[in-house]
């Protein structure tokens, strides 16, 4: 990374120390800096390399830096910029990761490394999960799978023939609050009653195309030996066709994948429409519904997903299952996680008796206390005028059920931590790739839909790899 | 020169960027670069997201430990050098409840920066970084725009942090009032940060951390830093603070300025700002 001709004035992380020094020796937080028990044993530490360090590398990176006994040994990006975050960030943790562009010298080099976590853009999935698979690896790859089902079929193909655990990144199958519903509410207490239909969304306002540091742009031959057209694509590699399956596999597999979770089947049909009407300058479509037809065993449910990429629609994303006799709307955001109960319902007291559930009104919903610190602050009249703000806080709704249930971790890093649990026998994975083929299968129809501008049929055996 | 103005909407309040000798286009990339880091930082700061790292130290029984990223042990370690700086005027454990038989006096928390480790010393740990964490994040957000070559930018958090990269070229420095009405005075800022603390609101206060009690201060006080951690955190450490403290504190820390509103309206100015330093 190359540093502006200076440096600027804030205090970098760089030069935490040196800044706090220009205050004096006073500054600095002794009475505060002790050393910690050493957590309990994990296990034997597993010797992890990563490939792709961009957003979502970056995002298991900091999940996994806080799991006991992982040690990264390898950070694989093609991109000089990404690799020297992933290293500065590891060194900063104890680790002393070797960089590599290509990610074969990396597997050759280091005969050590148990564990692969595959973060690239979508069409090297099948190529970075099979290499290293091959090469003996366990590896953790990002959803979807694959942004084709012969890619997706040939990793599940690659991890039987090699014995090898192979994780997809479907992280809310190992959060606590989903892995609850699923078990406790809806498989145990039915307390949704029958299911009967289905909703999600995650819609997001419009955004800009990213952008490259000046004159940290890749070699053109670079680009090209690693199958990237320009570095505008690079960039922005979800928009185009060569290398992901759009916003319906960006943001809709994760949610898509809770139907077929909760739900315990897959579709039978999917009815779709979508376009690349707001964005003239990309491939993939900006906004696609969808319309499923799942054959469950207590009937057929109907589910709708909407993605938008045009508005936020006042924020938030969440998956909604509704029964004849409560509906469960969940989502990584425990604000917008609540349960309903409907008024034909037997009364739910005997749940909330039963610890199950929370009555409205207590739990996480409650004001939080006043503190000093959440005053209103004068404003300074700045060059460039800014509307008056109000320093509001968030404060959850009461109006409905709750589950006593936290996650009390970074969000991918109960996914990670089952899949280094089941390395080390402990066990089985939440999200083999069997499901992530099943998902790939269930999402990647819906762009077909789109395009044939018709309903089409799934068989059975489709989600079979 | 052209200015470009980007705003984006974080830890309850507006972030603001404005970017000066570059074409509109690069400009919205770098903010939208540092905004990206911005709401990183949200998830990873706020006291009001559940898998935060603190909230998650909220959480903790007395003696546990959890891991916590690197940005929240740095403005963690920051937090608590600026507690033990002003006497405790500033504490981002505030409204912590201390366990049976804890040292008067001593941290309710510790870190580990080795192992990226935070133990409770509560009975009921109560961390927030509401004081302190915008002003980390724009400094985080200033290391962005370094990053992508942007050396002219001024960025603020809610018009009540400033932090001022270089000026545009020609330019002494990023213009910021200071005060009100007659005595309002223009700030040239320069590779330097301004944070504004006080009660907007008839009928609100600010506890005193070290007596539990309302501070005695009503009207504004500013802190002047070379960085906005610093500026954020002791603006609200000078509100709480007497005025001699707040003499004797930017006497002690050269690069410190303060400012502190008399009744009047006039401006009491300490350290860095009554030697008239800007930045620089």
């Amino acid at each position: 990374m190359t540093t502006s001709p200076q440096q600027p004035p804030g205090l970098t992380r760089r030069d935490f120390l040196s800044a706090g020094a220009k205050l004096g020796a006073a500054i600095l937080a002794a009475p505060y800096i002790v050393r910690a028990a050493a957590p309990q044993e994990a296990g034997d530490t597993i010797n992890v390399g990563l490939i792709g360090c961009g957003e979502e590398g970056r995002v298991l990176l900091s999940a996994a830096l806080k799991i006991p006994n992982i040690r990264f040994v390898a950070v694989c990006d093609i991109w000089p910029y990404n690799r020297g975050y992933g290293e500065r960030l590891l060194k900063k943790f104890g680790h002393d990761p070797k960089p590599y562009e290509d990610y074969r010298e990396m597997l050759s080099d280091i005969p050590g490394i148990d564990a692969v976590i595959v973060a690239t853009p979508d069409f090297m999935h099948a190529e970075h999960t099979n290499a290293s698979l091959r090469a003996g690896k366990h590896v953790y790859c990002e959803k979807l799978i694959s942004n084709t089902v012969e890619g997706a079929r040939s990793m599940v193909a690659t991890a039987r023939a090699t014995g090898r655990f192979l994780q997809i990144g479907h992280q809310r199958r190992s959060n606590p609050r989903y892995v609850y519903a699923h078990d406790r509410l809806l498989g145990q207490a039915h307390i949704l009653g029958r299911i009967t239909a289905a909703d999600a969304q995650w819609n997001r306002a419009v955004t800009e195309d990213l952008g490259c540091p000046a004159h940290q742009e890749i070699p053109e031959a670079i680009l090209h030996k690693y199958g990237y057209a320009n570095m505008h694509e690079f960039r922005n590699w979800r928009w185009f066709r060569k290398y992901s399956g759009g916003v319906i596999s960006d943001l809709g597999a994760h949610q898509i994948d809770i139907f077929n979770w909760m739900l315990g089947a897959n579709p039978r049909s999917v009815l779709a429409g979508g376009g690349r009407d707001y964005y003239t300058n990309h491939e993939w479509y900006d906004n696609v519904t969808a319309i499923y037809e799942f054959p469950t065993k207590t009937g057929i449910v109907r589910a709708v997903y909407q993605v938008e990429t045009t508005t936020s629609a006042g924020g938030g994303y969440h998956e909604y299952i509704m029964g004849d006799e409560g509906a469960l709307k969940i989502s990584e955001n425990p604000k917008y996680t609540r349960l309903y109960r409907e008024a034909r319902a037997p009364e739910w007291d005997k749940w909330v008796s039963d610890g199950l559930i929370i009555r409205p009104g207590t739990g996480e919903g409650a004001l939080p206390p006043v503190k000093p610190w959440e005053k209103p602050r004068p404003k300074l009249s700045m060059v460039s005028k800014s509307d008056s703000t109000v320093d509001v806080r968030e404060t959850a709704e009461l109006s409905a059920w709750d589950m006593p249930v936290v996650l009390d971790k970074a969000i991918h890093q109960p996914h990670l931590e089952n899949f280094f649990d089941a390395m080390r026998g402990k066990g089985s994975l939440h999200s083999p790739g069997e499901v992530g083929f099943a998902t790939a299968v269930t999402v990647l129809k819906v762009n077909d839909a789109v395009a044939a501008r018709k309903m089409l049929m799934f068989a059975p055996e489709d989600f079979t790899a | 020169m052209t200015h470009a103005s980007f705003r984006h909407e974080a830890m309850a309040t507006h972030f603001e960027v404005v970017i000066a000798g570059h074409d509109e286009s690069y400009a919205r990339q770098a903010a939208a670069e540092a905004f990206r880091v911005l709401d990183r930082l949200e998830a990873e700061l706020s006291l009001f997201v559940e898998s935060s790292d603190i909230a998650r130290a909220n959480r903790l029984e007395e003696g546990a430990s959890i891991a916590v990223g690197d940005d929240a042990l740095q403005c963690l370690l920051l937090a608590a050098g600026v507690a033990e700086a002003t006497g405790r005027t500033f504490d981002p454990a505030y409204g912590s409840v201390g366990a049976p038989g804890h040292p008067q006096g001593a941290p309710v928390f510790t870190l580990d920066p080795a192992a990226h480790a935070l133990t409770s010393r509560a009975a009921r740990l109560h961390l927030d970084l509401g004081a302190i964490g915008k002003g980390y994040a724009l400094d985080r957000m200033g290391e962005v725009l370094g990053d992508w070559g942007v050396a002219s930018a001024c960025l603020n958090s809610g018009g009540s942090t400033v932090l001022a990269l270089e000026p545009a070229p020609g330019s002494a420095g990023w213009a910021v009032g200071l005060g009100e009405g007659g005595w309002r005075r223009e700030l040239r800022l320069r590779r330097r940060a301004l944070s504004g603390s006080g009660v907007a609101i008839k009928g609100s206060h600010l506890v005193d951390p070290r007596t539990g009690q309302a501070a005695r201060r009503s009207l504004r006080a500013w802190a002047s830093a070379p960085a906005a951690v610093l500026a954020d955190a002791l603006s609200t450490a000078f509100f709480v603070m007497a005025d001699p403290e707040v003499a004797a504190f930017c006497a002690k820390h050269a690069e410190v300025g303060a400012a502190l509103a008399r009744a009047d309206g006039s401006l009491e100015l300490h350290g860095a700002l009554a030697a008239g330093d800007s930045g620089g």
